[in-house]
């Protein structure tokens, strides 16, 4: 290929190389220009929630903010403005119907003058539903929805359970384990509710109605269970999170375990967020101890990673609200320094504004019309309106920085082609008439014996006399090539070691410049 | 925030180090490159003389030519790579301002570096295309040349080489010798001229030109006091010059004498003393030498001339 062909090919490949690369970037979708903001709506003071929720609670139309902290049960309206503030020791709180008139009602456990107590809250009134319960300090209360009628099941934080009916009358206990609740869901099993329990000590188990075990098991230690019908079947799967970094997925229907990954740190969160928008299935996502974020899919039979991302400190909170309405959540992420970050299907973080106190709870909901975000942190209640902007086209962009380089490439391409070779520096002026080349020939050799007799005299030795002899017998070779050429008779007088290509004297049997034993 | 400060000092200094290469050759180096003595660089050309003296002035002219061309055409482009880096610069900074806005971009940031990256290749092609300047030498050897040029008998060549690929080659030294310290001194002997010629008058003329240098190879060395080795540095001793001349005299034509006013050992001319002379066997052989690293083209024909004058032209 000609000196002005290659460097056009080169530039060629290069700019096919560059086109490809954008071309997959543009059409894959994975460029995107987009961020996620949040705008302060209100704030009100309120330390370390640890239950909040937006729901319809005082019988308008409008949404409330139902916040829980470890002496307060608060109902905030869509403006900020308190409804209702009661203190409480050592609350426990849960949502359901209690009295049946089809809105949820505030159930507190908590530990009263006269001994465990639980009261309702309804549109705003407070009335007290039983009183010195035979059971230990609060850890979880829940309205379980049993086909046989609504149960109201307290958790104390020694593995103790006590159901009491929607009148407040105890109807079974259990003991799960020995250490505090750590989680009570409703699990699904061929459609009817049952109750998942965790204690802090690994006890897993799953109670019907009557509060008798449909199986139970035990693992690590644990920090948070769920329970979620993920692939919508009817039958939940129950989703452990270890203190030492084991996530188990367990069928609730017979406790077979149907995924386990060590994540590398205790599991702190778990959450069911909708990140793809198929509402057949539904994704969770993991928060670790150490900031680690992981989501996950569930297909019915096999458990996928999808992503996994990081936060600075411990993860704290998971909330799922679809923010760009594409009609797929997106994962609001709290953590124990104040951070608040957006995790996208795909994975992407954006930061929301963060606070100067850990983030103990998110949840997103409609308030004074809009939709919002609610964080509580150590401190305070923020509601955020959080907006969604892109950049239109963004996506193309890899093209056009594609095309970019490609023009320079070939303009590079172009220049050098332009430029013209350098010459070779080792020149030959030679005469082709025989006289001439065979005045040369006679001075080459008279060069070569001058060369012996400076080596005989030790005036030369050694490199310096073979880097000499070897350009003399080169020369040689070069003129009785041109004698070849011309036509002239000649009497070859040199060979070329077929080694290391010097020139040699014809008869030698053994090369002078790298000893190769010649047989000629 | 240290991880940032961190790596975006390391970024910084890679873009200072890519944007100072590609102004370096932007802007053309003004000053020559030395060597390890400290002596200018120029274009190591290696000439072999075999022609008429017109072909072989025409074909040297050729070659600088060739060499400036080159030259000259990289030159036309040498800011294009810095241009090209500022392009890469206006990339970037298209994702500073998105990421300033909220946005996460990196795409421009990859299409300026892949600019950064054909801006360092290019330059890169560029510095190829330089050269060094071509030896005094060069053009010395061309006027000796273009002097001797109507005494060569007519239809016969220069013969010869010119050796200008550098003095100090590892293939130059001539012989090696070893101090009481172990330190090892290299005498190099570089013959950068070589000219045989047919005169006119039926003289044969051979001219060799032998630079001699002398160079102390680097040694390590213990320390009396500390006791630590250093490693001390090669040293240059010097060079010298010497000028082979033979001259076979014609005998139809020419008588030799023995002696000349105007050419006897010990006599300067110019640069050179002569420091050995022959007049034996129908030829004069003489050295002259000269303490300069340089001899210009008029001291060697100066020299020439002046041994002439041993010549006696015989009656007609």
């Amino acid at each position: 290929m000609s000196r002005k062909t290659v460097p056009f090919v080169v530039a060629f490949i290069l700019v096919c190389l560059v086109m490809a690369v954008s071309a997959v970037f543009a059409f894959s979708g994975a460029v995107t220009a987009e961020k996620f903001g949040g705008a302060v709506t209100w704030s009100q003071p309120y330390a370390t929630a640890e239950s909040m929720k937006v729901i319809n609670l005082m019988g308008d139309d409008q949404d409330e903010l139902f916040i829980q902290n470890t002496g307060n049960v608060s109902i905030f309206d869509g403006s900020g403005n308190v409804l209702l503030s009661q203190d409480y020791q050592n609350p426990q709180t849960t949502l359901g119907d209690v009295n049946g008139d089809n809105k949820e009602d505030i159930v507190v456990f908590y530990l009263g003058d006269v001994g465990y107590s639980v009261d309702t809250i309804s549109d705003g009134k407070i009335s007290n539903l039983a009183k010195t319960l035979s059971i230990g300090l609060p850890a979880r209360v829940i309205v379980v929805r049993f086909v046989s009628g609504s149960q109201i099941v307290l958790g104390d934080s020694s593995g103790g359970l006590l159901s009491l009916s929607l009148s407040g009358e105890p109807l079974w206990s259990y003991s799960v384990g020995s250490e505090e609740i750590r989680g009570m869901d409703d699990a699904l099993i061929n459609g009817q509710t049952d109750l998942a329990v965790a204690s802090h000590d690994g006890a897993v188990v799953v109670l019907d109605s009557q509060g008798k075990a449909v199986w139970n098991t035990h693992q690590e230690s644990l920090r948070r269970m769920r329970a979620f019908d993920l692939n919508s079947d009817g039958n939940s799967e129950i989703i452990t999170g270890g203190e030492y970094g084991a996530l188990f997925v367990y069928s609730a229907v017979n406790g077979n375990q149907m995924y386990t990954q060590g994540m590398g740190q205790a599991v702190s969160e778990a959450r069911v967020v909708e990140l793809n928008g198929e509402p057949s299935s539904r994704e969770f996502v993991i928060g670790g101890k150490d900031g680690g974020v992981w989501s996950f899919s569930f297909d019915g039979t096999t458990v996928k990673q999808m992503w996994s991302g990081s936060l600075s400190d411990k993860v704290t909170e998971i909330s799922g609200i679809d923010i760009n309405g594409d009609g797929a959540e997106e994962a609001v992420i709290g953590d124990d320094s104040g951070n608040v970050a957006v995790f996208t299907g795909s994975g992407t973080r954006n930061n929301l504004s963060s606070h100067s106190t850990g983030i103990t709870r998110i949840d997103v909901g409609k308030l004074n019309g809009e939709r919002s975000v609610v964080i509580a942190d150590g401190s305070k209640v923020d509601v955020d309106k959080v907006s969604f902007n892109s950049i239109p086209g963004f996506q193309y962009t890899p093209l056009i920085v594609g095309v970019i380089v490609s023009a320079v490439i070939l303009v590079i391409a172009a220049i050098l082609v332009s430029i013209p070779k350098k010459p070779e520096l080792k020149v030959s002026f030679q005469d082709k008439s025989r006289e001439s080349l065979e005045a040369e020939r006679r001075m080459l050799k008279e060069s070569i014996a001058d060369v012996e007799r400076l080596r005989k005299s030790g005036e030369v030795t050694g490199d310096a006399y073979l880097a000499r002899l070897k350009r003399l017998r080169g020369d040689l070779a070069e003129n009785e090539a041109a004698f070849k050429t011309t036509g002239f008779p000649i009497k070859v007088e040199t060979i070329q070691c077929p080694n290391c290509g010097g020139t040699l004297e014809l008869g030698m049997d053994k090369c002078e410049y790298c000893g190769q034993v010649l047989l000629s | 925030m240290e991880n940032f400060i961190c790596i975006g000092g390391i970024l910084l200094v890679f873009t200072l180090i890519i944007f100072f290469y590609l102004l370096n050759t932007a802007r053309k180096r003004k000053t020559p490159a030395t060597n390890s003595i400290g002596k200018k660089d120029y274009l190591p050309v290696y000439v072999s003389l075999a022609d008429k003296p017109q072909s072989i002035m025409q074909g040297m002219d050729r070659l600088k030519a060739q060499v400036q061309r080159t030259e000259k055409a990289g030159d036309k482009w040498r800011w294009i790579p810095l241009i090209i880096f500022w392009g890469g610069v206006a990339l970037i900074v298209i994702d500073l301002f998105l990421d300033l806005l909220g946005y996460f971009s990196i795409v421009f940031t990859g299409g300026g570096i892949a600019l950064w990256i054909a801006a360092i290749v290019m330059a890169r092609s560029l510095r190829k295309s330089d050269s060094q300047d071509f030896a005094p030498r060069y053009s010395g050897t061309k006027n000796i040349l273009y002097t001797l040029r109507d005494d060569l008998r007519p239809s016969t060549t220069f013969l010869g080489h010119l050796d200008l690929t550098g003095a100090l080659l590892p293939n130059k030294v001539a012989r090696t010798t070893k101090d009481s310290q172990d330190r090892t001194t290299e005498y190099f002997r570089d013959e950068w001229l070589a000219l045989k010629a047919k005169l006119c008058d039926g003289n044969i003329l051979r001219v060799s030109a032998i630079q001699k240098s002398k160079k102390r190879r680097s040694y390590t060395k213990r320390s009396r006091i500390s006791g630590k080795y250093r490693t001390k540095p090669e040293k240059f001793k010097g060079t010298e010059h010497d000028l082979k001349v033979r001259i076979v005299a014609n005998p139809e034509v020419y008588t030799i004498v023995k002696a000349s006013p105007f050419f006897k050992p010990g006599l300067n001319i110019g640069k050179f003393t002569v420091s050995q002379l022959d007049t034996e066997g129908g030829m004069i052989s003489f050295v002259a030498n000269s303490p300069f690293d340089e001899v210009e083209h008029e001291n060697i024909l100066q020299v020439i001339r002046s041994a002439y004058s041993l010549l006696q032209r015989k009656a007609a």
